[in-house]
């Protein structure tokens, strides 16, 4: 219930317009801060949600895979799809969806499904996700053009390197939790 | 009789873990960082007079040359020497000697230092590379003189990469155990120099072929960019080193307790992970980037107060334990009841309150608008000497005390302590004056970087004379304390009475409440990395792809 309050407050906050409008304005912070944040706002909402209808989670989301494929496919839809940006910035009904999308659809199922998938699983949908960020790297980088309406190409190389970073990162984290596997199972 | 005593002494001995080829290891980084001060220092004193106007450097070796000399000695190398050498000391200590290949390391590492920094100095002596600590393109020193950073930097990736052996074997062989304290520290310390110093490699690299003339032209904004983000850090990271011992040793040699071992961990964690995107307060009047990026990142170095503050906390409340226990009454009697007159407690002590006003007056700095007031004055210069020279100097001052009688087989006698508290006095003093009439002549407006100069006799300038006789006031008495230091370093070394002096390492209350997820080095790498891209990634990308066209090389002197 705690974390539901908090992820409440913090949700507001991102809603609040001076905060959009920030999050916005720089393609970095739009998609390397503002879409993470929602995602994570929709994580501590999770296990209010469990509890208020465990029944449901249990149908839909046994194993952790049905989840996690609603995850990527939200994730990618976010990431890949330059245009959703633009049309989260120039149409409201979009930004509603991305507000309601990010939370509920990618943060809720990502952490519902987390634990219940194997260890295999957990090492596919890593790699998954490094993958992911380093296509949407090469997208950015290598683009010659502008992509978004709203962001000038030196934002949108910026973007490509925060997210090759962001592969790195992940990528780093998968390979260690290959070594210190057996501890964190403890 | 003699050969009982010699075996007890070897079993004592391993049973304290001080192994001789560790602590061979340890004591020659010491002592070449001492004599890396006692050069260091002179150039400060020199360098202090002239700044005052007393004495005028030779047109051989100028005001310039020695800046620039005193600047890499101190920062680059002491600081540098003295923290493999103690962090090694420690992981041996703690994680029960150095397994070979980090050994091995750790001597290649020196050896790579020590030749980084002969080529540094022999280009600098030549009057070829008197560009000050920062190097600053388009200031162009001698190749020899970058390629001689290479080496400094190589050695240090070298020293890290055997801190990270060694706590991986450790690991493996302790499955599911939390790394002990003072490893962690060192872990953590090394994880953040070695990433900071990522950048400085960057920088230099593109420095090389610009000084050999195979380039034309430098991108003047990112070297600056990649030389703050190391140069922030590197701060930071002597900070670390000097906390580990506030958390560790301390505790043990005033005879308490550690404070939380999982608050400790945390300090560790988060001070790695805020630490690099901080550089930009650095350059606060620098053009080419934002505003919003400015402040991002005035954000982020003010965050580390948040971990500073944390410590301040844990170190007052072992202090208030302590002090109670040794009968203190009242709200503050128990502060009287501290063991003052050990110098072992009494330098790390100063250290610390110094950082009061250090870090405040760093928090000024990083302020926009004060920034203005005191950017490029010799204010900037007093609260690195505050910070560094007090703070962090005066804790590595304070570990030497314990540790080489440590690794020596010797004690540190009441005798030496004596001379210990006059000399951890005489700096403080010293430094008080000095870096006191810094702040004070640099709020006035005297620059810094800048030789001597009345400007022909214009008012304000002379107006500044007075401040500058308290800085050579100061520097002179810093000068007499470190040539205390260095004569007690060696005689702890080689002539104090042989013995057996305990590596301290305070308990805390254990790891069974530390939570898992501190053993994730992974995850903290990981938030490392994606930190460091959101502050740098976009600015560093707009400043290479809307450059101006680059800058040719600049000798000023």
């Amino acid at each position: 219930m705690k974390q539901a309050i908090y992820g409440l407050i913090f949700y507001i906050f991102l809603m609040l317009p001076p905060v959009i409008s920030i999050s916005e304005s720089i393609m970095v912070l739009h998609m390397h801060m503002q879409m993470p944040l929602l995602v994570i706002v929709g994580m501590l909402f999770t296990p209010y949600l469990k509890e208020k209808f465990p029944g449901f989670f249990e149908k839909w989301n046994t194993n952790g895979v049905p989840g996690t494929l609603l995850f990527f496919i939200i994730l990618i839809y976010w990431m890949m799809v330059p245009r959703a940006m633009d049309d989260a910035i120039s149409t409201l009904s979009v930004e509603i969806f991305k507000f309601i999308s990010l939370p509920f659809l990618a943060g809720v199922p990502l952490r519902d499904s987390w634990k219940k998938l194997s260890k295999r699983g957990q090492s596919t949908a890593l790699i998954s996700f490094a993958i992911v960020y380093g296509i949407v790297s090469l997208l950015y980088i290598a683009s010659p053009n502008q992509l978004c309406n709203n962001y000038i190409v030196a934002e949108q190389k910026a973007l490509g390197w925060t997210s090759l970073f962001t592969a790195i990162g992940i990528l780093i984290y998968y390979v260690q939790s290959l070594f210190i596997e057996e501890e964190l199972e403890e | 009789m003699a050969l009982a005593e010699k075996k007890l002494g070897d079993k004592v001995n391993k049973a304290l873990g001080v192994n001789p080829q560790d602590a061979k290891l340890t004591k020659t980084y010491l002592s070449l960082a001492f004599i890396v001060l006692l050069i260091g220092g002179t150039l400060g004193l020199l360098q202090g007079l002239n700044r005052a106007g007393l004495f005028t450097l030779p047109s051989w070796f100028d005001y310039y040359q020695t800046l620039t000399a005193h600047g890499i000695l101190m920062i680059l190398v002491f600081t540098t020497l003295f923290m493999i050498g103690y962090f090694y000391a420690s992981i041996s200590h703690v994680l029960g000697g150095l397994i070979p290949i980090t050994r091995k390391l750790g001597w290649i590492a020196f050896g790579s230092a020590v030749f980084g920094t002969v080529l540094v100095a022999i280009t600098i002596i030549a009057g070829n590379a008197s560009v000050m600590f920062t190097f600053y393109p388009p200031m162009q020193a001698s190749p020899w003189f970058y390629i001689g950073l290479v080496f400094l930097v190589v050695g240090i990736w070298l020293a890290a990469i055997g801190v990270f052996l060694n706590a991986w074997d450790w690991k493996k062989k302790h499955k599911g155990e939390h790394l002990p304290l003072l490893s962690y520290f060192a872990v953590g310390a090394f994880l953040l120099l070695f990433s900071a110093s990522i950048l400085v490699a960057i920088e230099v690299l593109t420095l090389i072929p610009w000084a050999f003339g195979w380039t034309e032209t430098v991108n003047v904004m990112v070297s600056r960019t990649l030389f703050w983000g190391f140069g922030h850090t590197l701060v930071n990271v002597w900070y670390f080193t000097a906390v580990s011992a506030w958390y560790v040793a301390v505790p043990k040699l005033i005879g308490g307790k550690g404070f939380s071992d999982s608050l400790t961990r945390l300090v560790v964690i988060l001070l790695v992970i805020l630490n690099i995107p901080g550089g930009f307060h650095h350059q606060i009047v620098d053009p080419a980037i934002t505003e919003g990026w400015k402040f991002a990142h005035v954000f982020m170095s003010l965050s580390i107060a948040f971990p500073s503050l944390m410590t301040a906390f844990a170190m007052f409340a072992v202090f208030e334990r302590v002090g109670r226990k040794n009968g203190g009454k009242g709200l503050l009697g128990w502060f009287k009841k501290l063991p003052w007159s050990d110098v072992r407690f009494l330098a790390p002590f100063i250290a610390m309150a110094a950082f009061i006003p250090g870090g405040a007056g760093g928090i000024a700095q990083t302020n926009h608008h004060l920034n203005q007031v005191v950017h490029n004055s010799l204010w900037v210069t007093g609260h690195f000497h505050f910070t560094l020279g007090l703070t962090v100097a005066l804790t590595f001052f304070g570990i030497v005390y314990w540790l080489v009688p440590h690794l020596s087989g010797r004690v540190l006698t009441p005798k030496m302590n004596k001379l210990g508290v006059i000399q951890t006095i005489l700096w403080t003093t010293g430094m008080i004056f000095m870096a006191g009439a810094m702040h004070w002549v640099g709020l006035l407006g005297s620059p810094r970087r800048t030789s001597y100069s009345t400007y022909g006799d214009n008012a304000t300038a002379l107006g500044w004379e007075p401040y500058l006789f308290f800085l050579a006031i100061g520097g002179t008495l810093l000068m007499i304390a470190v040539i205390l230091m260095v004569y007690i370093v060696f005689h702890l070394m080689f002539k104090a009475p042989k013995g057996l002096t305990e590596f301290p390492v305070a308990e805390t209350d254990g790891t069974k409440n530390t939570p898992k997820w501190t053993k994730n080095w992974g995850l903290v790498v990981a938030l490392l990395i994606i930190i460091l891209a959101m502050g740098y990634a976009m600015p560093l990308t707009e400043m290479i792809f809307n450059g101006p066209p680059g800058s040719p090389p600049i000798r000023t002197w």
